[in-house]
C-alpha cells in the first residue's frame, strides 16, 4: 500500500492528527508541563463532610446542631497500660503524671477539658453530716509513699472513675483529651495529621517501654493514620508502574514502545490530577483509586495500538504508515470503549455522597484524558520512534505459531466446551446468588472501619473498649425543645422513658444524657441516698440537680440536649435496629414541644450513609447496566449480541457480590462504586471481542473460525489488558487503609473475571444461540 | 384528678390493648410516669435496684422504671413482674408468700396478691395529695375548734395546740401547692406489719398507714415529732415496737403499730438510711459516714461500730454465719460478727449498694446502682480494711 492510498482512505480526524505532528507534539508538551505544575499541588485530604450523604434527613438534623455537638465527639483517648502489677505504684503514677503534662502542651488540646487522674478537675466526693466534701483524686500531700498510694486507691473508688479514667482491672489509666477544632489563639483549623504525629513522637515513642504500653484512639488519630496511609499509596503507584513496564516489555519485546505506552499513560494521570486541581476538586482516599485506573486504562488501550502497529510493521509498512493504519483501525473501537467507560462512571453521580461523586468526576475526566494521550499522543510518538526491529521480529515469530491465548480460549466456541462453560457459569451464578443473600450493608469490622482490623489503631481501640466501660460506636439522638425548655420536667420524663426504651434495644450498651445527670444530681444532693435516683416534678429541684451538667450535654439556649447511645458495634443490623427502635418510640410517644431527632455521632452518620447506600445500590446497578446496554444496542443493533456481552458482566457482578459476602466486605462508600467501575471497564472486552467475531461472521466464516479470528486480532490484547488492569489495582490490596484494600480485592477480581468471562462466555453464548436460535447474522 | 382520670382511661385502653398483641401500640400524647405501665425489659436486672426481699422462697427486687423482678431460687433467671407504673420503687415488703407492697416516687404504692407476679396501684401521688389536703383541712378545722374552747387555764396546752395548728396549716399549704405542682414526694420505705397493717414513710416526714390491707390509706405525719419536716428513711419492727429513722439522726419508736410515736435519744446527728432487727433481737441503725449503731435494748441505748471507710451505709441483714452483713455506697460490703468485729470489703464496681439478701446456699445477692450483683461468698470480695469495735 503506497503513501498515497493511505492518505485517500483516511478520515479527517486522522489527517488532523498526522499532518500536523510537530504542532500537536508541542501542544501536548505545553499542556503536560502546565498540568504537571498543578498536579504537583494536589494533596490527599480526608474531608469528613464529603464522606457523608449531606442531603439525608439525619445529616441535615446533625448539621442544624453541629455547633452544639462539636464539643461532644472530638476527643482523643490515651490509655497508659502497665504490664506489671497494677497502676497503684509510684513508678507508674510518675509516668502517668509526665504523660499528662506532656499532652497538656500539645497544640490543639482543650486544656481545661483535659482529664486524667493527675488533673485537678478529677475529684472524689462524699457526703458528710454537713454536706459534700471532696478533693482532687491525687491526695494533697502526695509523696509517692505506700500511704499516698493507698489514699489514691480509695479516692479513685470514690471518684466514680473506675471504667472511665481507670480501667476496670486497674492495669491501665486513661487520659481524656478533648480537642479544639479551631485554635482559640490563632483561629487556625486543627491539623489532624500534625496532631497525630505529635502524639506519636511526644507520647508513644517517648514513653512506651517494656512495662508501659501506650494506646491511643480518637477521630483525630484515625484521620492522621488515614492520611499517613494515603501517602503509602504513592509507593504502590511506583510498584504498579514497574510491573506494568515489565509486562509491556514481555508483551512487545520492544523497550521503545513499552516506554512510549508507559509515558503516555503517566501523562494521562498527570493531566487527570492537574485538571482535578484546576476545577477545584480534590483527591481523597477513595478517589485515589482513579489514577491507578486511568493509568491501567491508558496502558490497555496503548497496548492495542502497539499491537496493531507491530502487526502492520510485520505486514511491511514503514513506521509512519504502520502507525496511521493502526490508528485508523482502532480509533472507533477505542472511542466507543472509552466513551462507555466514561458514561459508566458518570452513573455514579446518582449517589448523593460527595466522595463518590468526586470519584466519578475524576474517573470520567481520566478516561477522557486517555482518549487524548493514548489515541492522540501515543500514535504521534510511535510514528517518530517506531517499533524496534527486535519487537517487530518477535511479533512476526509470534504470528507464525499459535498464541497461548488462542489455543486456550478458541475451544470455547465448540459445543462441548461451550456448554460445559455455560453450566459452570450457571453454577457460578447460583453460588453468587446464594452468598450474595448474606451481603451486608455498611462496615462490618469493629473499631475504625477505615483501617484494617489488625492495624495498630484498631488494636488500641480494642484495648480501650475491652478495659473501659465505653464504646466507640456512638449514636446520638437530638432532643429538640423550645428554648429554655430542654430540662423541663415533662420533657425530661419522656427522655427518661426513651433512655430506658433504648437501653433495652438489642445492640445498645448504655444511654447517657442530661437525664442521667439529673438523676445522679438528685442522688448526690440527697446525701448520696440512691433511693432518690429519680427525676423530680419540681422544676427548681430539677434545675439544682442538673447544675453540674458537663458542657455539651445542654446547648447554650437550652433548646437541644443530645442523648448519647453507646452501641456494641456499628454493623448495619445494629444500626437498623436502633433506628427502628427510635422510630417506634417516636410513633408511640408524642410529646408536644419535644422532638427526638436522629442522628449524630459516628454511628448515627453511618446509619444515614447505610440507608443511602442501600437505596443507591439497586439504582446504581440499574443505571450502569441501562447505560451499557443502550450503548451496546446502539453499536451492535442486536438484542442477541447485547445479551452475549451483558450476561458475562452480570455473572461477574453477581459473583463479586458473593465474594464480598464471603470475604466479609460490606457494601459501603468505598465498595459501591467498584461494581460500576467493574461493569464500565468490563464491557470494553466484550465490545472488542464481539466486534471481531461479527466481522468474521460477516466475511462468511463459521463461528469457530470467527472466534479464532477475534482472538488472533484482539483476544491477545484483551488478555493482556485484563492482566494489566488487575495488576494496577492489585497493589491496593496491601494498603494499610482497609477500604482501599477492599476496593483492590474487588477490582482485581472483577477485571480478571470480566476478562475470562469475555474470552470464555461470549463464544459459548454465541454457540448456544447459534444452536438453539436462528443462525447469527 | 382530671389528669388522673384521663390516665386511668388511657390505662384501660392500654390494658385492652394487651389483649390484642397484634395491634399497633397506642400513641401516648401526654406521658405520665405514674400511669405508664413498666416496660418489659431485658436489662431489668441491670437497672438501679433499691431493695430486695423474700416472699416465701421467692426473691423479689424493685427499682427504677417500675421494675420489679423475681425468681424462686438463685439458680433461675429473673422474671419481670407486670407493673402498672414506671416510677422508681424505693422499697418492698411482704406479709406472706403472696401479699406484698412496694412504694416509690411520685407517691406510688403498689400491691400484689400473687407473690409479686402482678401488681396493682393502690395509691398514686395525685390521690395522695388529695388525702393530704383533706387530712390537713380536717386537722386544721379540728384544732381551730379546740383552740376556740381554750379559756387560758392551761397555757402549755394552748401553746402546744398553737404549734400543732401552725404545723397543720403549713402542711395544708404544702398540699395546696402540690395540687398545682403535682406529686413530688417519694416514699422511701415500706413495712408490712400484717396483711392488714402497712406503714410507709418518705420525704419531708411523710408517714402513711393502712389498717385494711391497703384499701384505704391514712396520713399520720402529725403523730411524729418532726417540726422541721426531715425525711423519714427507714422502718423496722420487732414484737413490741415499730422503729422509724431518718434525716439528721432522728429515731422514733411506736408501741401501737404506728398510731403514736415516741422520740428516742439519737446516738448521732447525721442521717440514718437503714434499720434492722436481727435474729437476737438487736436493733441496728446505720447511716452517713460509716456510722453503725447497735442497740440490745430496743433503742434505749446504742453502741457504735465505726467503719474506717467513711461512706454511707444503707442496709443491714442477718449473716449466714452469725452477726450481720451490711452494704453501703462505693461498693462497701461489711460483716459484723457476733463479737462485734467488723470486716470490711469493697466490691470492685464501686457502685452504691442499697440492699442484700443471703441465699440458701450462703451466697449473697446484692442490689444497688448497677442492679443485681451476685457474690458467691463474703470472703470472695476483695478485702480492704478491718476495724475493731470502739
Amino acid at each position: 500500500m503506497s503513501e498515497q492510498s493511505i492518505e485517500t482512505k483516511s478520515v479527517w480526524l486522522e489527517r488532523a492528527l498526522f499532518n500536523f505532528r510537530p504542532l500537536w507534539f508541542v501542544m501536548f508538551a505545553v499542556a503536560t508541563a502546565f498540568l504537571a505544575w498543578h498536579a504537583s499541588m494536589v494533596r490527599p485530604e480526608a474531608s469528613f463532610t464529603k464522606m457523608i450523604p449531606t442531603q439525608h434527613e439525619f445529616i441535615q438534623n446533625y448539621f442544624t446542631h453541629q455547633e452544639d455537638l462539636a464539643s461532644l465527639g472530638n476527643v482523643v483517648r490515651i490509655a497508659v497500660e502497665t504490664t506489671e502489677g497494677d497502676i497503684f505504684t509510684a513508678e507508674f503514677q510518675k509516668t502517668l503524671q509526665e504523660i499528662t503534662d506532656e499532652v497538656f502542651f500539645i497544640p490543639g488540646v482543650n486544656r481545661s477539658g483535659l482529664k486524667s487522674v493527675w488533673t485537678p478537675n478529677v475529684r472524689w466526693s462524699e457526703v458528710t453530716e454537713e454536706g459534700f466534701v471532696g478533693g482532687p483524686v491525687i491526695p494533697d500531700n502526695w509523696d509517692a509513699s505506700e500511704e499516698s498510694l493507698d489514699k489514691l486507691r480509695t479516692n479513685v473508688l470514690r471518684s466514680g472513675e473506675v471504667g472511665n479514667l481507670v480501667a476496670n482491672n486497674f492495669k491501665s489509666a486513661l487520659i481524656f483529651v478533648p480537642l479544639n477544632e479551631i485554635n482559640p489563639d490563632t483561629g487556625e483549623a486543627l491539623n489532624y495529621q500534625e496532631f497525630s504525629q505529635k502524639l506519636e513522637e511526644n507520647i508513644r515513642d517517648k514513653y512506651q517501654t517494656e512495662n508501659v504500653k501506650i494506646h491511643i484512639t480518637g477521630f483525630a488519630k484515625v484521620i492522621g493514620d488515614l492520611i499517613e496511609g494515603a501517602y503509602q499509596v504513592g509507593l504502590f503507584f511506583f510498584i504498579a508502574i514497574v510491573i506494568t513496564l515489565l509486562m509491556l516489555y514481555w508483551y512487545s519485546r520492544c523497550w521503545r514502545s513499552a516506554f512510549a505506552v508507559l509515558s503516555c499513560s503517566i501523562i494521562a494521570v498527570v493531566w487527570q490530577l492537574g485538571i482535578i486541581k484546576l476545577i477545584g476538586s480534590g483527591i481523597n482516599p477513595y478517589s485515589m483509586l482513579v489514577p491507578f485506573l486511568v493509568f491501567a486504562i491508558g496502558v490497555s488501550h496503548g497496548v492495542q495500538i502497539i499491537n496493531a502497529i507491530s502487526n502492520n510493521r510485520v505486514d511491511g509498512h514503514d513506521k509512519f504508515a504502520a502507525t496511521r493504519l493502526a490508528f485508523r483501525s482502532l480509533y472507533i473501537a477505542g472511542l466507543t470503549a472509552l466513551i462507555s467507560d466514561a458514561i459508566g462512571f458518570t452513573t455514579l453521580m446518582v449517589i448523593d455522597i460527595e466522595v463518590i461523586q468526586e470519584l466519578a468526576i475524576a474517573a470520567s475526566i481520566g478516561v477522557a484524558v486517555v482518549v487524548l494521550t493514548n489515541l492522540g499522543l501515543l500514535p504521534i510518538i510511535m510514528s517518530y520512534v517506531g517499533i524496534s526491529p527486535k519487537g517487530t521480529e518477535y511479533t512476526r515469530k509470534a504470528r507464525e505459531q499459535d498464541h497461548p491465548v488462542l489455543t486456550t480460549f478458541s475451544r470455547f466456541s465448540q459445543p462441548k466446551w461451550a456448554y460445559s462453560a455455560l453450566v459452570l457459569a450457571l453454577v457460578g451464578v447460583t453460588w453468587g446468588l446464594v452468598y450474595s443473600q448474606q451481603l451486608k450493608i455498611g462496615d462490618l469490622d469493629a473499631g475504625a472501619p477505615e483501617l484494617r482490623p489488625d492495624s495498630r489503631y484498631n488494636l488500641d481501640n480494642k484495648f480501650i473498649v475491652d478495659n473501659y466501660s465505653s464504646s466507640t460506636d456512638i449514636f446520638v439522638v437530638m432532643a429538640e425543645t423550645a428554648p429554655s425548655q430542654c430540662i423541663a420536667y415533662d420533657n425530661l420524663e419522656v427522655m427518661d422513658r426513651f433512655t430506658w426504651h433504648m437501653e433495652n434495644t438489642p445492640g445498645v450498651q448504655d444511654v447517657k444524657s442530661v437525664v442521667y445527670v439529673a438523676k445522679m444530681g438528685s442522688f448526690g444532693l440527697n446525701e448520696g441516698n440512691l433511693k432518690w435516683f429519680s427525676l423530680n416534678r419540681n422544676q427548681y429541684v430539677l434545675n439544682a440537680n442538673t447544675g453540674r451538667t458537663p458542657p455539651g450535654l445542654i446547648n447554650p439556649d437550652c433548646s437541644m440536649v443530645p442523648i448519647i447511645i453507646y452501641l456494641n458495634d456499628h454493623k448495619a443490623e445494629t444500626l437498623q435496629t436502633v433506628v427502628a427502635s427510635v422510630n417506634a418510640f417516636n410513633q408511640q410517644y408524642q410529646q408536644e414541644g419535644l422532638e427526638l431527632l436522629m442522628a449524630a455521632g459516628n454511628s448515627g452518620i453511618e446509619a444515614a450513609t447505610n440507608s443511602v447506600i442501600e437505596a443507591a445500590q439497586t439504582k446504581m446497578l440499574l443505571w450502569v447496566y441501562g447505560v451499557v446496554i443502550v450503548l451496546c444496542l446502539i453499536t451492535f443493533r442486536s438484542i442477541r449480541t447485547v445479551t452475549c456481552i451483558i450476561l458475562p458482566l452480570m455473572l461477574t457482578t453477581i459473583m463479586s457480590q458473593g465474594l464480598m459476602a464471603v470475604l466479609g466486605i460490606g457494601v459501603k462508600v468505598a465498595t459501591l462504586p467498584v461494581i460500576a467501575l467493574g461493569v464500565g471497564i468490563g464491557v470494553d472486552y466484550g465490545i472488542y471481542i464481539y466486534t471481531k467475531i461479527r466481522e468474521g461472521l460477516a466475511q462468511g466464516m463459521h463461528l469457530n473460525d470467527s472466534y479464532k479470528y477475534a482472538l488472533d486480532s484482539t483476544g491477545k490484547a484483551v488478555g493482556f489488558t485484563g492482566l494489566t488492569l488487575a495488576i494496577g489495582v492489585a497493589t491496593w490490596i496491601f494498603s494499610p487503609i482497609k477500604f482501599q484494600a477492599d476496593m483492590g480485592i474487588l477490582l482485581t477480581f472483577m477485571f480478571l473475571w470480566n476478562m475470562l468471562g469475555a474470552l470464555i462466555l461470549i463464544p459459548a453464548l454465541a454457540r448456544f444461540f447459534a444452536r438453539f436460535g436462528k443462525p447469527i447474522h | 384528678m382530671i389528669k388522673a382520670t384521663a390516665y386511668a382511661g388511657a390505662f384501660v385502653g392500654a390494658a385492652m390493648h394487651a389483649l390484642l398483641p397484634a395491634a399497633q401500640a397506642d400513641t401516648v400524647t401526654d406521658y405520665e410516669v405514674i400511669y405508664a405501665p413498666a416496660m418489659q425489659a431485658t436489662k431489668a436486672p441491670k437497672t438501679v435496684l433499691t431493695e430486695i426481699t423474700y416472699a416465701g422462697d421467692r426473691t423479689i427486687a424493685v427499682g427504677d422504671y417500675g421494675v420489679i423482678i423475681f425468681r424462686d431460687s438463685n439458680d433461675q433467671p429473673w422474671q419481670q413482674a407486670e407493673v402498672p407504673t414506671s416510677v422508681l420503687f424505693t422499697s418492698v415488703d411482704f406479709a406472706d408468700a403472696n401479699q406484698g407492697w412496694a412504694v416509690g416516687h411520685h407517691g406510688v404504692i403498689a400491691a400484689t396478691t400473687d407473690g409479686g407476679k402482678t401488681w396493682q396501684r393502690q395509691l398514686d401521688g395525685f390521690e395522695y395529695i388529695q388525702l393530704q389536703k383533706t387530712h390537713f383541712e380536717n386537722l386544721v378545722a379540728e384544732l381551730t375548734a379546740q383552740q376556740d374552747e381554750f379559756d387560758g387555764s392551761d397555757p402549755d396546752a394552748e401553746e402546744a395546740l398553737y404549734v400543732a395548728l401552725d404545723n397543720a396549716a403549713f402542711a395544708l399549704d404544702m398540699a395546696l401547692v402540690a395540687e398545682e405542682e403535682g406529686p413530688t414526694k417519694p416514699f422511701l420505705d415500706v413495712r408490712v406489719l400484717s396483711s392488714q397493717v402497712i406503714l410507709a414513710v418518705g420525704a419531708y416526714g411523710s408517714l402513711i398507714r393502712s389498717t385494711d390491707g391497703g384499701a384505704s390509706w391514712h396520713i399520720q405525719d402529725n403523730y411524729v415529732e418532726n417540726p422541721d419536716g426531715f425525711h423519714f428513711n427507714a422502718l423496722a419492727a420487732d414484737n413490741d415496737y415499730v422503729y422509724l429513722a431518718g434525716e439528721s439522726g432522728q429515731v422514733f419508736r411506736s408501741a401501737d403499730q404506728g398510731s403514736t410515736w415516741e422520740t428516742l435519744d439519737s446516738p448521732y446527728y447525721g442521717s440514718f438510711f437503714g434499720l434492722h432487727v436481727d435474729a437476737q433481737g438487736n436493733l441496728w441503725i446505720v447511716g452517713l459516714r460509716g456510722n453503725i449503731f447497735m442497740s440490745a435494748d430496743q433503742g434505749e441505748s446504742f453502741s457504735q461500730i465505726k467503719l474506717e471507710d467513711t461512706v454511707n451505709i444503707n442496709a443491714v441483714v442477718d449473716a449466714a454465719a452469725g452477726g450481720v452483713y451490711l452494704v453501703g455506697n462505693a461498693g462497701v460490703i461489711g460483716w459484723v460478727n457476733q463479737q462485734g468485729d467488723i470486716e470490711n470489703m469493697t466490691h470492685a464496681s464501686g457502685a452504691a449498694l442499697t440492699d442484700l439478701i443471703t441465699n440458701k446456699d450462703g451466697s449473697l445477692t446484692v442490689v444497688g446502682q448497677r442492679g443485681v450483683i451476685e457474690i458467691p461468698q463474703f470472703s470472695s470480695i476483695q478485702q480492704t480494711t478491718t476495724t475493731k469495735e470502739q
